[in-house]
């Protein structure tokens, strides 16, 4: 509950920022809230499932492409929906994540550093891959995604403002976030600890390891497959980067700092990540990366638990002891 | 002479000795006995730095050492024999030696002809590597591995452990030997009666992280009660 | 004679990949550290040498000093960053990334983000009757060659190299014969990047030199760790060997992008059947 606090608290806050904000930037926010619904994904993964995925924007990178081809028509006797898109987005990341999961995973498996390794490996050759497969646009990607479409049947509901997109935004990545927060507190959640901490115990309590890790890599892909494809409804525009290397350690950067074993604190660094960036990058230019790159390097030898994951821990321990004072 | 005053020591949350207070006078054979898990292994890991202290204080020849880093521990002559002798397997016989002198000091390796003498099989397979040795050999190549560094004193951890009886009773004399000939202390943790008794001139027994009772040789050769007490399961 | 010439750019890519492979591996081998800025250590010996161009000192004199310099930062980097995290190995992947954005951008600050271009000392080329070949490329060669059989001289028949393989197997019981074990990290540690440093400075010449060239060679770099095993040091050989020489031979015979697809699945297969490398066999520490 306190943590749900922390979610509830966060995102009552970010709901008023619309009627605040200009236009322009709540149109950031939008994008904020995809990164942070990708962050989400990633936080899972490795900060509760303890599986370091170098690649994560793999399956950010398959759910837009998914989105991109099926909302344009591009899979000709499927429709293009908008509803079916972030379903088939989801899906097909999730499918492709049990593959290589199962392929990765299976018998003594790959772990620690070398899964590290391997899945910054499998992001650069599918971002070669898409650059070159020219029924995709290649290189130059693919354009004129069309936007959010909340209408059902022949009926059509295009979100154009960056407003009403907000709002339907906020409420899947709410719903997301406070789904998250329950999943991880439940049984699912115990099993999720004992596999980072005690694998081998697992199996004698008849649990399989390999089941528990697939069931975490496969959600935590189709999460984000889900923020890849509503980042092209959001951008109309999907292209190789989304698929590939660099921003896969971007979102690996935004949970490491913000705080990668508490979901609140990977989704709140990826926006005072993306936040600073928008400020900061105007001011130093191109000191900008220079000072991100060391703040990196300061925060993981420093507070290997996060900049913002920090803080909030040591608040929720004195309100614990407070109330046990009490 | 090796003093521990008050020491406390163990893993993470887990203390294993509790206020330990013990005394090694120098020269001679000293033995700790006590059961499995009582903390004799920590009390040898914590004088070598491998185990910080958590408090009390560890002094060789009157120098604190317990905040040492471990090899400046091994600088001040303290030479340590692990549990399950940890002999490099992939590296030489004869490299496994020099590996200590380079610890210490290159010019040790002019003691390689006493090492040879005392433990001649070693000179034999020189050339081998040292995962091919038998189990007691390869405790002869650990124990002669310290002793290139030239120790005062050698912490030795259950030498006797998986090595045939014959064999134990060839190293704890020659041991011994080395000892009353060159002066040397010798700390040795053990379970074997056998060991003991042969090896050592004051024995100590250990319970729960502590010291609890100090006896001369003789005196336990004239009652087993003690080790009845300390040792039966 | 078709065939010669693709198989020469093989070795001489290979044997480059060897040099950039072992410094990382002598780094993960021994203290589980992986160095994600290795790349761009290689580039910024690379960068040395458009330093020296552009102050007119002799090529060659930057054929030294890009090691020096190099090693110089890995003492730095050793010092500040990685000695602190030596007990968190998933860590210094995220660190030393960091390092590698900072580098990089370092880099692109200095001399601008377009490419630059060192020119070759010598530009001659060495034939025998209708083969012919750049001298410059066969000076790569041996030079590499060179320090790969000096890495291996010094790791198994130096005083340094015995110390460094009882530290990488069992380091609690070297520190109790006294061998400092932080030392023989350090300096390792800062041969590996000197290695990396003087693998940039050589091969400058015959690429374009730009502040992302780091990437291109670390990941094959850390394939081939995987691929031959991180057990012996002679697994890099046969490591470097699969994944450059297909990775050239494909490029030329099919296409850059269809070899670098190929060599990274084939290198996933390998890792994922052998986990211990091709010729592999893991220590239990």
């Amino acid at each position: 509950m306190k943590n749900n606090l922390f979610i509830i608290f966060t995102f009552a806050l970010l709901a008023v920022m619309p009627l605040i904000l200009s236009d322009y930037w709540t149109g950031q926010l939008n994008y904020y809230l995809i990164y942070g619904l990708f962050a989400l994904s990633l936080s899972l993964v490795w900060g509760y499932g303890g599986i370091l995925c170098f690649g994560q924007a793999i399956f950010f990178g398959i759910g837009a492409y998914v989105m991109a081809v099926s909302t344009k028509g591009m899979l000709s006797p499927v429709p293009a929906n908008f509803y079916l898109g972030l379903s088939l987005a989801c899906m097909a990341a999730a499918a492709f994540a049990a593959l290589l999961g199962s392929f990765l995973f299976a018998g003594k498996g790959i772990n620690g550093p070398y899964l590290a390794i391997i899945t910054l490996a499998i992001a650069m050759v599918l971002e070669r891959l898409m650059s070159n497969w020219y029924a995709l646009g290649g290189y130059n990607g693919l354009l004129d995604i069309p936007p959010i479409n909340l209408g059902l049947f022949s009926y059509d509901l295009e979100i154009w403002d960056s407003r009403p997109a907000f709002y339907i935004l906020w409420s899947i990545v709410f719903c997301i976030t406070l789904l998250l927060g329950w999943l991880v507190k439940s049984d699912f959640g115990s099993l999720l600890i004992a596999l980072r901490t005690n694998p081998e115990r697992l199996t004698y309590f008849g649990f399989s390891p390999l089941q528990i890790k697939l069931k975490v890599f496969c959600l935590s892909a189709a999460i984000a497959g889900l923020a890849g494809a509503l980042f092209v409804t959001l951008d109309g525009f999907a292209s190789p980067t989304l698929i590939g290397f660099t921003l896969s350690t971007e979102v690996l950067i935004w949970v490491a700092l913000g705080g990668k074993e508490l979901l609140i604190a990977a989704f709140l660094g990826a926006i005072a990540t993306r936040l600073a960036e928008n400020w900061l990058s105007e001011l130093f230019g191109d000191y900008w990366l220079l000072i991100l790159g060391f703040l990196f390097m300061v925060s993981v030898v420093l507070f290997p638990k996060g900049l913002i994951a920090t803080p909030i821990q040591a608040f929720l321990k004195r309100f614990n002891s407070n109330k046990n004072a009490a | 002479m090796l003093e521990i005053k008050n020491l406390v020591s163990g893993y993470g949350e887990a203390t294993v000795l509790k206020e330990l207070n013990c005394t090694i006078a120098p020269g001679g054979v000293s033995a700790i006995m006590g059961r499995n898990g009582m903390g004799k292994t920590t009390l040898l890991k914590t004088i070598m730095g491998l185990v910080r202290a958590q408090s009390g204080e560890i002094f060789f020849n009157a120098v604190p050492i317990h905040s040492l880093p471990t090899h400046q521990i091994a600088h001040k002559k303290l030479g340590y024999v692990p549990q399950g002798r940890e002999v490099f397997d992939k590296l030489t016989v004869l490299e496994n030696l020099r590996l200590s002198a380079l610890g210490s000091s290159k010019e040790n390796l002019q003691l390689l002809p006493q090492i040879y003498e005392w433990f001649p099989v070693l000179q034999e397979r020189s050339s081998q590597k040292a995962g091919t040795l038998s189990g007691g050999q390869q405790q002869m190549l650990a124990i002669a591995r310290t002793l290139i560094g030239r120790p005062e004193i050698i912490l030795l951890d259950e030498p006797s452990e998986g090595i045939q009886p014959s064999i134990v009773h060839e190293i704890a004399t020659r041991l011994k030997k080395i000892a009353l000939s060159t002066g040397l202390t010798i700390l040795l943790v053990e379970q074997n009666v056998d060991m003991v008794m042969t090896m050592a001139d004051h024995i100590h027994f250990m319970e729960n992280g502590e010291i609890r009772e100090t006896v001369g040789k003789e005196e336990l050769r004239n009652s087993d009660e003690k080790l009845r007490t300390y040792l039966s399961v | 004679m078709d065939i010669i010439i693709p198989l020469v750019d093989a070795s001489s890519y290979i044997l480059i990949l060897i040099m950039i492979a072992l410094g990382l591996m002598i780094v993960f081998g021994m203290m589980g550290v992986i160095n994600m800025a290795h790349g761009e250590l290689f580039m910024i010996g690379a960068y040395v040498m458009v330093l020296c161009q552009s102050h007119n000192l002799p090529f060659w004199l930057g054929l030294v000093l890009a090691p020096i310099m190099v090693a110089f930062i890995g003492l730095l980097i050793e010092t500040l960053l990685i000695r602190h995290i030596y007990q968190r190995p998933l860590d210094t992947i995220l660190a030393t990334w960091g390092l590698s954005i900072a580098l990089k951008q370092a880099i692109v600050l200095v001399f601008g983000p377009e490419a630059q271009s060192v020119s070759a000392p010598v530009d001659e080329s060495f034939s025998i009757g209708d083969f012919s070949y750049p001298i410059y490329r066969l000076f790569i060669m041996a030079a590499s060659l060179f320090m790969i059989i000096a890495t291996f001289w010094i790791f198994l028949k130096t005083d340094f190299g015995l110390m460094a393989r009882a530290v990488i197997a069992r380091p609690h019981t070297s520190e109790t014969l006294g061998i400092n074990t932080r030392r023989i990290y350090r300096w390792s540690f800062v041969f590996g990047t000197a290695l990396a440093g003087l693998a940039g400075a050589l091969i400058a010449p015959t690429i374009s030199v730009d502040p992302q060239m780091g990437l291109g060679y670390l990941v094959p770099g850390f394939l081939s760790i995987l691929v031959g095993g991180t057990g012996p040091l002679a697994g890099v050989l046969a490591g470097a060997g699969a994944i450059g020489g297909t990775n050239s031979l494909l490029s030329v015979w099919v296409s850059p992008v269809a070899a670098q697809i190929a060599v990274f699945i084939l290198a996933i297969i390998i890792i994922r059947m052998r986990p211990s490398g091709l010729l592999g066999e893991r220590d239990e520490k």
